[in-house]
């Protein structure tokens, strides 16, 4: 472990964040800077057919008015299907039509309604089922035509993976029983509670963009990708940042605010409000419709598994193509099951993008298994703890790709969320614990990072890396500290700067720490090296016998003669600079056995993280509304090497969870717009709502995957609380949760189908 | 319509001149230039916004600059005095309270107010007492934490 006390982590940012000096993006404000609005298209489906800005233009205090005409005829995205503006059509009601700058937001907002903007109403998808009938409309007419590699599409569907492992078909028919089950999981959002802003200035040819991203580098790339413009000359910056929870995943406006700035000749500002924040970007989470058919032994152990999944896509591509993949090894689950089939389809409507969100396809996915899982236990006769005790992976095990699981914790996290919650304790009539388990890989891949310690032994960590609010790049000072025997308030932080720091992937697939403390551990090593050289040097021993530590250097066994690391580091700047460099090379993927079409990447979980969530709930039966009371939740991610940090993730991802499981729900109407683009009527979980959480951890040593043994964190808590959640209703009601969310109506309409 | 009028603002007069429509967070933020104090719905729903007048909460993107005239206002800029951290910005960082920040100030102002009126606030009155901000990163936990040290320890400590 660290020897560096990181028990009392007090974050860097921290301060900057509690006083109000801390600046996000919509805080910046620059000499001459003028305001953004977007024309929204309003409507999910339309051709367009007259689109004019003269009157716009002609407003007093209007810089700019771009449309797609303005910006370079470049069609972008995972799958490339998608402007930057409308082009002939819309097909969601968020999509951007056109863009204005003016003095101020009142006049801007002024000239979008200026606007002439008419179109024919399109035929609107709005049902993923009703897509996939023959002679269903298009959402995208071209479809054919676009590049997707390794990408299956056909028509409405836009990704397909298809899995296989043994013959389920086989296995089903020799199966003792067979458990079949329909799960409707709505879609709904990540909701960071800042909502996003853009400010984007030219100096010459060269365009510096602070925005609220999770993923500069990515957010980079789309400008110069959609611009045309090198990398060199765009600089993401990213000052503080709201939040995200894979909302501010992507590249979304920064593009639209850099054409925006040059047309304008002055820095230009967009902050959206939270409407917009709802409607407009390309990251919801999909609603999802998941049917399971489970083929049991009568020693309850599982024989095969089908599962048939359709996500609902939205209208673009955005980064989800991956999901149908994801979705299957979710609604699979973290199971010893020889023989599985599943069909995954990512399906187009006339609905605003699906992108990631926390843990993309896992929740809703694993609420659905889980659920199931329950109705098996039960047919078979079985305690539902002991039935997933029984069939859940464990060291050794085969899991549904194949997959042979290194040493891994679900066996005992199951054991460690039961006892804390008091399972099999008697609870009063209107009470029942519900429990569920869950998994999410990690993402091992390409980082990097300098440090650099300077003449008065103070340290600088440039990075990649992108921090969100986890206190994941936060806790690179104690990683840097802990190598070099100093302290982590020696050290300042560079980051969220492209043009300063080498790659990093960003605040996504809770990767930042697992591979970025790698890289900045490794760039520590060099620095370390020199010092030790340097020490050794000057105390007359051999390099390896330098110990660093407490701010100084000595020879093994002689702590009374040290040297002052800064001293040292005053020598090495002399005769050469104390650079260090790191860069994480991902380890190849653990192998599998399965079979996939329209293979997507992730049959195979590098560094498996594993949960059990255990609730207890509270319904009243005259309402509805069930209340969560109490929630133990236990999770393997390794080694836990930011103890306060990862709490944190748990305690958060549950909260959401909570939410997922009970109040959020994003409605549309029947012309596929969003019913619900505000707080008001968007449920999120409130401080009065929050039940006391309880997080433990199963520390089971991950070698080659991140620092010190540990695995990734941050999504991996949002998985099974939702799923836990439902099993405990299915107790008090007497039947198994169909519909995600579970709200008061909903289960309320379960509890009158029961007594009726 | 532009009126003329003076706010004080952690203890400082300004001169504002802004249309009378003005929500007090955009005279702070836009005006006064203090830009502690967080948009995050523009609705009175999430809490971001909060700041004391007359040392009673308010979500001030929901009221008028106007009708603070001759009010003290204090933002979250105004809590600490020198470069010491007041009580909760410290116990908030502490426990785990701060992850994104963005919550943060309306948070800290918030409890700031709960406190001052409830000094012995249980667990319960700070679940109540802060229902109005909401947080999307922590599951309130670390705040929980927080605040409940600051009613051990009292408002007025040094930190």
């Amino acid at each position: 472990m660290l020897s560096v006390d990181i028990s009392k982590f007090l974050r860097a940012d921290g301060p900057d964040k509690v006083t109000g000096s801390g600046r996000y993006s919509a805080d910046i404000s620059l000499t001459g800077m003028a305001h953004a609005k977007f024309l929204y298209a309003g409507v999910a489906s339309a051709r367009i057919t007259t689109l004019d800005t003269a009157a716009a233009k002609a407003i007093p205090g209007v810089f700019a008015v771009l449309t797609q005409a303005d910006v370079p005829d470049i069609r972008f995205g995972s799958v490339a299907d998608r402007y930057l503006f409308a082009k002939d059509v819309v097909r969601f009601e968020g999509e951007v039509v056109a863009a204005v700058a003016a003095v101020d937001a009142d006049t801007a907002q002024r000239a979008v309604d200026a606007i002439v903007f008419e179109y024919d109403a399109l035929p609107v998808v709005n049902d993923i089922e009703a897509a996939l009938e023959p002679d269903a409309p298009l959402v995208h007419e071209d479809w054919e035509s676009y590049s997707a590699r390794r990408i299956v599409m056909d028509r409405n569907i836009a990704s397909q993976t298809i899995l296989t492992l043994g013959d389920a078909d086989a296995a089903l028919a020799d199966a003792d029983l067979v458990i079949e089950g329909r799960y409707i999981a709505d879609a709904s959002h990540a909701a960071p509670i800042e909502p996003r802003g853009v400010v984007a200035q030219w100096e010459g040819d060269k365009v510096t963009i602070w925005t609220s991203s999770q993923v500069p580098f990515q957010a980079r790339d789309g400008v110069c990708e959609t611009l045309e413009l090198p990398t060199n000359r765009v600089r993401i910056i990213v000052p503080h940042l709201g939040g995200g929870f894979g909302g501010k995943c992507g590249f979304h406006y920064e593009a639209h605010i850099a054409a925006l700035a040059r047309a304008a000749r002055r820095p230009v500002r967009l902050v959206f409000s939270r409407r917009e924040e709802f409607l407009a970007p390309d990251r919801r989470r999909e609603g999802m419709i998941v049917e399971l058919t489970t083929g049991l032994r009568s020693d309850g152990t599982i024989a095969a598994r089908k599962a048939r999944i359709l996500l609902d896509y939205g209208a673009y591509s955005s980064d989800a193509t991956f999901f149908p993949h994801m979705a299957a090894m979710h609604a699979l689950g973290p199971y010893k099951i020889d023989n599985v089939y599943a069909e995954s389809s990512a399906v187009y409507t006339n609905r605003q993008p699906s992108g990631s969100v926390r843990a993309p396809t896992a929740p809703q996915a694993c609420w659905a298994l889980e659920t199931h899982t329950d109705e098996l236990a039960a047919a078979v006769g079985m305690d539902p703890v002991a039935f997933r005790r029984l069939n859940g992976v464990d060291t050794g095990a085969s899991g549904v790709s194949g997959q042979v699981f290194d040493a891994i914790g679900l066996q005992e996290c199951i054991t460690l969320a039961t006892e804390d919650v008091g399972y099999g304790d008697v609870l009063p009539g209107d009470e029942a614990i519900g429990v569920a388990i869950g998994w999410w890989p990690s993402f091992p891949g390409a980082s990097g990072a300098y440090v650099k310690l300077d003449s008065d032994g103070k340290g600088v960590i440039v990075t990649g890396a992108q921090e969100c609010g986890t206190g994941a790049v936060m806790t690179l000072p104690y990683l840097v500290a802990n190598e070099l025997g100093m302290q982590p308030e020696d050290f300042e932080l560079v980051y969220q700067d492209t043009s300063a720091a080498p790659y990093d992937v960003g605040a996504t697939g809770s990767q930042t720490l697992l591979n970025n403390g790698i890289a900045t551990i490794e760039a520590s090593y060099q620095i370390a090296s020199r010092l030790r050289e340097i020490a050794a040097s000057m105390l007359e021993a051999e390099a390896d016998d330098i110990v660093l530590e407490n701010g100084h250097a000595h020879v093994d066994g002689s702590p009374d003669t040290a040297i002052p690391i800064a001293r040292l580091a005053r020598r090495a700047n002399h005769t050469g600079m104390l650079i260090g460099k790191g860069a994480r090379i991902a380890p190849p993927d653990p192998k599998t056995s399965i079979s996939a079409i329209g293979d997507q990447g992730v049959s195979s979980f590098a560094g498996p993280q594993f949960s059990c969530h255990a609730v207890r709930v509270k319904l009243d039966r005259d309402t509805g509304v069930a209340r969560v009371l109490a929630v133990s939740a236990a999770h393997d991610s390794g080694t836990i090497v930011n103890p306060i940090g990862a709490a944190g993730q748990v305690e958060g991802g549950v909260l959401m969870g909570i939410g997922q499981a009970l109040t959020e729900r994003t409605e549309y109407d029947d012309k596929g717009r969003q019913v619900n683009p505000a707080l008001l009527d968007y449920k999120l979980q409130t401080f009065a709502d929050a039940p006391p959480i309880s997080v433990q951890f199963v520390e089971v040593f991950t070698p080659d995957m991140g620092p010190h043994g540990a695995k990734a964190i941050a999504e991996a808590p949002n998985v099974a609380t939702a799923a836990a959640i439902s099993n405990a209703l299915g107790k008090l009601v007497g039947l198994p949760m169909r519909e995600l969310p579970m709200t008061s109506e909903r289960v309320w309409r379960a509890i009158q189908a029961v007594g009726s | 319509m532009t009126e003329s009028y003076t706010l004080t603002v952690n203890e400082v007069a300004y001169s504002i001149v802004a249309d009378a429509q003005r929500s007090l967070l955009s005279v702070i933020r836009g005006e006064v230039g203090l830009t502690g104090t967080k948009e995050g719905c523009d609705d009175s729903e999430c809490g971001a916004c909060m700041v004391l007048v007359d040392g009673r909460p308010v979500n001030s993107c929901s009221y008028l600059a106007v009708q603070a005239q001759g009010r003290a206002i204090t933002t979250i800029e105004g809590l600490a005095s020198g470069d010491a951290l007041h009580v909760l910005q410290r116990n908030m960082l502490e426990e785990g309270g701060v992850q994104c920040g963005f919550c943060t100030p309306g948070m800290i102002m918030s409890a700031h107010a709960l406190l001052d009126q409830n000094p012995d606030a249980t667990e319960e009155d700070i679940r109540l007492g802060l229902a109005g901000n909401l947080c999307r990163c922590t599951g309130y936990a670390g705040i929980m934490k927080a605040v409940v040290r600051t009613a051990r320890e009292g408002l007025s400590t040094d930190s």
